[in-house]
């Protein structure tokens, strides 16, 4: 008997912003001028605040960082897709998401410099802290979009993982999940060519990331991440058939880690800076400008208008958090447990015992207050 | 040529005996001489080649022996901990890096239901000689599940040992038994050491053999037993002991964790009568509890005071700005020194 095809996968790429600035007016989705202005002011904010971060790093006011600079729509389109009250998980490179769905950024920094106080996500919306051990939120995600399902909310849960993370079982067990039970998910692979020192063609011998969908029984798309019309196409599509009940997506958004994987790493050492360069010229940023000026929607006034109103709201951010006084070392042992077990109140009362030790008598009560709920 | 300059030059001569390392340098060095060594040692991990290692454990072998023998693999630590065991069972002796401490739960499955368990498994038929590498312990202002310490969850897995040396010259030697170990050998660098541990090292093949510890200081009234980074630690929780309380103090820095050093446990315990075990792993369940276990089962009644252990309270490892905090310093040492002291 011959042998018979039984599928056949056809891997689409979507593009509707050109590097030039121009759009594809047959892809082009609906949207107001006032949302994409949204969509611009964003990106351009946090590629100032991620500028400003790492220069906080550099002059030690900072911890290790891990920079967004390039991936500006890919993390802050797909946040205006969704309502606050949909899940959204980013990566730890996940700033731009973050800041699009409403998080003050003096959280952002007060986290990279180690203090437990940053992980506070916007009032009202649903956002879960990143993993850092990469993709392993990739199958809770299933089970929030689930936990969605069976609420009969009409939620979402949107999820974002690497490149690099695509080679993880944690996402072959999600997607798996996700498929098997048609679940509202939207996974969102933010392909940015590297792995820290590892390119994007040594994670996968497939031509595209995209096509893993197909081996779950869900849809697919590679998407050109600098663009942020494709990008908001693809998204608020897949969130559409979620809401519907149509079951999962994955997008898979090529775009481009334009910086250092953070501020401990160096890319000189192992990155050719022909790539940079070309990448360079397919800037997510600079092509909405150009699309906004052939609009009239942008000038040069409104653009320095911007870059000094991002300067101050960065000025804001940092006086902030530079402005958090030195945590209490008591409040680790809060919220630990729902209720603190006879141990933690041990050793808690042992830490007030070292305290002591070390500062005196009166140390404690020159603490500022202990946060969070204990015992 | 000036004549002058030439006649400081010295004449060209073999490679010198030793050299003034550090703790990463002797890693490399190590991992430089078992690939000189043996065809079937192999490198595989994350930014391992290209990159030589975030922390540069790897620095200049993708160079030297190519990249079919120092691999960047895809990011899966599942992935790499598999195939090394696949390799390992047939016929390679693969070194698999995995980059953090705080990635290494993902490979347990591996390691707990397979690494330690293949050799009986096959009624001896095979062996699974590989190394596990990993960055071990905090304090170096690192950002979440980037300073832990996970090594009780391989001490408790029977047919794997640990080992994690203190000093450049036992990362070496330790380094090289271990790639030689017949057995799995998941070998911790304790990270805050990488750079700030220096000592002489010999440039040679040499080892140190598993299962010993080292005697760092003599002393007659209390024992510190101790391992990685936390051995400077109690080095300085010692001599503020002595100062302060006019205690002599013996430390003693384990270097291997399985199977422990009983013998020289118990003949320092045995000698002073008091125990205080440091470490940087949460307390509770922790081999500093096993250790105190043997030390009460086996040597009860040379002991003048109940065994203290001092390890990382039974909570999470906070940010950076509370880890001094959480992981024991020399002033939680000396307090629980105390306490054995004055019983």
């Amino acid at each position: 008997m011959p042998l018979k095809t039984v599928a056949t996968l056809k891997v689409q790429r979507l593009e509707i912003l050109s590097p030039d600035g121009r759009a594809d007016a047959a892809l082009m989705p609906k949207l107001s001028a006032e949302l994409i202005l949204k969509m611009y002011r964003l990106m351009m904010q946090i590629r100032a605040f991620d500028e400003r971060a790492i220069k906080l790093q550099r002059q030690g006011r900072l911890g290790t960082y891990p920079m967004i600079t390039g991936q500006e729509a890919t993390q802050c389109v797909p946040p205006l897709c969704l309502k606050p009250s949909d899940w959204v998980v980013p990566t730890y490179r996940g700033g731009g998401v973050y800041f699009a769905r409403g998080m003050e950024m003096r959280y952002a920094l007060l986290y990279w410099a180690g203090d437990d106080r940053g992980t506070r996500f916007p009032d009202g919306s649903n956002d879960m802290i990143f993993s850092i051990p990469v993709g392993t939120h990739l199958t809770q995600v299933a089970g929030l979009a689930w936990g969605e399902k069976l609420k009969k909310t009409g939620g979402v849960a949107l999820t974002y993982c690497g490149d690099g993370t695509s080679s993880k079982g944690d996402l072959h067990e999600a997607l798996t999940f996700a498929g098997q039970f048609k679940l509202p998910a939207v996974y969102i692979i933010e392909n940015n060519g590297w792995a820290i020192s590892v390119p994007r063609r040594r994670q996968a011998a497939s031509e595209t990331l995209a096509q893993k969908a197909w081996g779950y029984g869900m849809p697919g798309l590679q998407v050109d991440g600098n663009d942020a019309f494709a990008v908001y196409k693809a998204v608020s599509e897949a969130v559409a058939r979620a809401r519907k009940g149509q079951g999962p997506t994955l997008i898979e958004c090529e775009t481009y880690r334009m910086s250092h994987h953070t501020t401990a790493d160096d890319a000189g050492r192992y990155r050719p800076q022909a790539e940079l360069e070309a990448w360079k010229k397919k800037d997510p940023i600079s092509r909405l400008r150009k699309y906004l000026e052939s609009k009239k929607l942008w000038d040069d006034k409104k653009e320095k208008q911007l870059a000094d109103e991002t300067a101050l709201w960065i000025d804001g951010e940092v006086k902030a958090y530079e402005s958090f006084p030195a945590p209490n070392p008591l409040n680790m042992f809060a919220d630990n447990y729902a209720h603190a077990p006879w141990h933690l109140i041990e050793q808690r009362a042992e830490l007030e015992d070292v305290l002591r030790f070390k500062g005196g008598a009166q140390v404690l009560t020159q603490l500022p207050p202990a946060e969070g709920r204990f015992p | 040529m000036n004549p002058k300059t030439a006649a400081k030059t010295p004449a060209p001569s073999a490679a010198p005996a030793a050299a003034l390392l550090n703790l990463i340098q002797a890693v490399n060095q190590a991992l430089d001489l078992a690939m000189a060594k043996d065809p079937r040692v192999m490198i595989l991990g994350e930014d391992v080649g290209v990159n030589g290692g975030v922390f540069r454990a790897t620095d200049g072998l993708w160079k030297k022996y190519g990249e079919d023998r120092v691999v960047d693999t895809p990011l899966a630590e599942i992935g790499i901990m598999g195939c090394a065991i696949g390799l390992a069972l047939n016929g390679l002796r693969p070194v698999a890096e995995i980059q953090f401490d705080g990635f290494l739960p993902a490979v347990l499955d591996q390691v707990v239901c397979h690494l330690g368990r293949l050799r009986s498994r096959s009624r001896g038929k095979l062996g699974v000689p590989l190394v596990l590498r990993a960055p071990h312990g905090g304090l170096i202002h690192a950002p979440e599940h980037h300073s832990e310490s996970p090594e009780a969850y391989f001490c408790h897995t029977p047919g794997v040992k640990v080992v994690i040396p203190s000093t450049p010259y036992d990362a070496k030697g330790l380094l090289l038994a271990a790639i030689e170990d017949p057995d799995p050998v998941v070998f911790f660098e304790p990270k805050l050491l990488y750079r700030s541990a220096r000592g002489e090292v010999p440039s040679g093949h040499y080892t140190v053999p598993i299962g010993k510890a080292r005697l760092m200081q003599e002393g007659k009234d209390i024992t510190l037993v101790t391992y990685g980074a936390m051995t400077v630690t109690c080095e300085k929780a010692a001599e503020r002991l002595t100062k302060e309380d006019n205690a002599s103090v013996e430390i003693l820095d384990l270097r291997t964790l399985a199977p422990l050093d009983l013998d020289a446990i118990l003949a320092s315990v045995g000698k002073t009568g008091r125990c205080v075990i440091a470490h940087e792993a949460p307390n509770s369940g922790s081999w500093a509890a096993e250790i105190s276990a043997l030390i009460s089962e086996r040597g009860l009644l040379r002991l003048l005071a109940p065994v203290q252990r001092v390890g990382s309270w039974d909570i999470r490892m906070p940010l950076f700005r509370l880890e001094q905090y959480y992981i024991p310093d020399a002033d939680r040492v000396v307090l629980a020194a105390r306490k054995a002291l004055t019983f």
